[in-house]
């Protein structure tokens, strides 16, 4: 009797440890798979038109050229309003970044601590509009299933502005629909839809809107002219193309 | 044969659209700014201290892909009109004072010969330093003191200007300016801010005062400022190692020339300026340690002759077989003087912002036994999701003398509010609230506490 119950006992541990493993293992290969659809092509250069939308229905628009590669190498420089026009912003591996400022003719390095602040006045922070992938950033628990989409839960492994995450992602094109942040309290401080469509081979994230809960604030990120693979090298990623 | 031609017409269509693209993209961009700057001063009857409308256009033309020129012009009614005679009301200069300039004009040209080097010929800003408008090796174009309080500010040089890039993180510059142009001095309230006291012996009243400032002549040896600068990056710290050989743009009384005129001590003083020809060693470095960006700035300056200063009291000795002079060393070669900032700024997480700066050695001072202490502090607040920025904290602590600081320091106060009255326009009020004692720049002006408004508008 005794044994038996040590063998179902076993029986259930195994089993259990087998679907937790399962698990993880299968929230992470979703995450991962959602990280190949956001940060799979080489290299992306595209319009960015901010839409700022304030409680009162406000709206203010700013542009700028994106261009980015890989995952860790990307330049912003805006175009409008005029009185934003010029100013550009490297971000480089290892949380390196410069700002340009026309107005003071050199490039300036900007302490790590701005990757908390909200950039160019938007909803996204610095480190939102960072391109390190979700699953080097962040551990993942499948909270449920959904008829469309894999609600998972995304714990950062280091420091962040956000407690968790909460993604839906795609089930049959693993993009992300939703992202919910909380913040340390653990209180949903901001949530992101997201509209992707297909360019070429790639998923493209047409639009990203991002609500500040706490401000009822909004910004809708929409990329326009967007092109893959160009051929973008790491020459373009440097302070002398900044101040150009 | 239709068909050819609506083939033709296709191809023509596709060619002109083609060109009035490019076209588009190589036309002359015109963007700039209007700025309004107002002072008044906080004394009984409120004078106006500053007037400035200022519209800055810059112009842009890419001229090639490795191609553009680059403009910024200044056009400006400045001051207030001092009108004494009925004639100056013919005068709409007097009335009404206006000025342009050209700020900066050139041509820049990238991959030149060498994919990795850069040129820029023309009328140009070289902005050199990591430290927060108050650079030490920032010495390449003249100061611009017009605005004593617009620290930092610099007129464009007619140079030349290679920047040589060796793979990404490092980089040579090289440039040449072929004509020296000194600094120019404060106006309107601020004229006198930089003007040293003069120390007369007893008994000497100073009747009468002239200057006579003698400039290097136009000459290839004796005009020109070159330099050569070493930029790099690595394991997270950018750096510079740089030198220059220029003039400080700022003249050295050399000799003074006493007169007498009455048997009642009264004195003519002619003096005499020069601009010293000075060595500059320069290096800087960034970097962001544990979220806080820190810099650093340094520059020895080395006079490549002593500067003395001459007293010719000859007049006083008619008789005297050989003049009677008196030397002082103002600068001794041998001894260069460091002039140096190190600073941190940090970002908080709800969009406050702190810059704190330490400055040895002020853009006017020179000498090793000249420079003093500045501390800077700003705290910046942002509302409204940015719309208003707020500065509670914002100014400096000076220390000339650490021996008797109760007498030798001085106290700037500069809280500041920042309102984005649109996309373009921000309207800027603030207050400036000197105190201090002893003899330093900013102890000095403790009469012109003011109250300062300025508007702004992109286009």
């Amino acid at each position: 009797m005794k044994f038996t119950i040590s063998k179902a006992l076993m029986t259930v541990l195994i089993l259990t440890g087998g679907i937790l493993f399962a698990n993880v293992q299968d929230t992470s290969s979703v995450l991962k798979k959602m990280d190949d659809v956001m940060y799979s092509p080489k290299d992306m250069t595209g319009i960015n038109r901010i839409v700022l939308i304030d409680k009162n229905g406000k709206e203010e628009i700013r542009e700028a050229i994106m261009q980015q590669k890989g995952t860790d190498k990307r330049m912003f420089r805006f175009t409008a309003p005029a009185s934003q026009s010029g100013i550009a912003v490297l971000s480089l591996p290892n949380d390196v970044m410069y700002l340009y400022l026309p107005a003071f003719g050199k490039e300036r390095r900007i302490s790590t601590s701005v990757k908390s602040q909200n950039f160019a006045g938007t909803d996204f922070s610095y480190d939102d509009m960072g391109a390190e992938t979700f699953s080097n950033e962040y551990t993942s628990k499948l909270l449920r299933t959904e008829a469309n989409v894999f609600v998972l839960e995304l714990r950062p492994k280091g420091r962040s502005d956000y407690s968790k995450i909460i993604v839906n992602v795609n089930k049959n094109n693993y993009y992300p629909e939703l992202m919910e942040f909380y913040d340390k309290g653990n209180k949903k401080s901001k949530e992101a839809k997201y509209t992707f469509i297909k360019i070429g081979k790639y998923w493209n994230a047409s639009e990203i809107e991002m609500t500040d809960l706490k401000k009822n604030h909004t910004t809708k990120m929409q990329m326009s002219n967007v092109k893959y693979d160009t051929g973008l090298t790491d020459d373009d990623f440097t302070v002398r193309k900044l101040k150009r | 044969m239709k068909r050819t031609n609506i083939l033709l017409l296709l191809f023509l269509l596709v060619v002109v659209t083609g060109i009035a693209s490019a076209q588009n993209e190589n036309n002359l961009k015109i963007s700039g700014e209007l700025l309004t700057d107002e002072r008044l001063l906080l004394n009984e009857k409120n004078d106006w201290a500053w007037n400035e409308n200022r519209l800055t256009l810059q112009l842009d033309k890419r001229i090639t892909d490795n191609s553009k020129f680059y403009s910024e012009v200044w056009l400006r009614n400045i001051g207030l009109p001092k009108i004494t005679q009925s004639s100056d009301l013919y005068n709409k200069g007097i009335i009404d004072p206006y000025n342009i300039e050209i700020r900066e004009a050139y041509i820049q040209l990238y991959g030149v010969l060498t994919k990795n080097l850069d040129v820029s010929i023309g009328r140009q800003r070289i902005v050199w330093g990591t430290a927060d408008k108050l650079n030490p090796t920032d010495n390449l174009n003249p100061l611009d003191l017009e605005d004593i309080l617009d620290f930092g500010r610099r007129r464009g040089s007619d140079a030349i200007n290679l920047n040589y890039y060796i793979k990404n993180d490092f980089s040579l510059q090289g440039f040449f300016i072929p004509f020296f142009r000194p600094a120019n001095m404060p106006v309107g309230i601020f004229s006198n801010a930089l003007n040293s006291t003069m120390e007369l012996p007893q008994g000497m009243i100073l009747k009468e005062f002239s200057d006579t400032l003698l400039m290097p002549g136009y000459n290839l040896g004796e005009s020109s400022t070159a330099g050569l600068k070493f930029k790099g990056f690595a394991k997270g710290v950018d750096f510079s190692a740089s030198y220059v050989w220029g003039y400080d743009g700022l003249p050295f009384v050399t000799k003074n020339t006493f007169i007498p005129v009455d048997t009642l001590g009264g004195t003519n003083i002619n003096s005499q300026l020069s601009f010293a020809r000075t060595h500059i060693i320069g290096a800087d470095l960034a970097t962001s340690i544990a979220g806080i960006g820190f810099w650093a700035e340094a520059a020895a300056f080395i006079p490549e002759n002593d500067v003395i200063m001459t007293n010719d009291l000859s007049a006083f000795y008619p008789m005297s077989p050989i003049p009677v002079t008196q030397d002082s060393l103002i600068l001794d070669k041998t001894k260069p003087y460091l002039k140096f900032v190190i600073g941190c700024d940090y970002n908080f997480a709800n969009g406050s912002y702190l810059n704190l700066q330490y400055m040895h050695g002020f853009i006017h001072e020179r000498g090793n036994d000249n420079l003093n202490d500045y501390f800077f502090l700003r705290y910046e607040m942002n509302f409204a999701g940015g719309k208003l920025k707020v500065a509670p904290i914002g100014g400096g602590f000076i220390v000339t003398d650490w021996n008797n600081i109760k007498d030798n320091y001085a106290l700037v106060y500069m809280p500041e509010i920042v309102y984005k009255a649109t996309i373009n326009s921000e309207i800027s009020l603030s207050t400036v609230i000197f105190n201090g004692n002893g003899d330093n720049l900013f102890a000095n002006l403790k009469d012109y506490n003011m109250f300062m408004f300025k508007l702004k508008y992109s286009f």
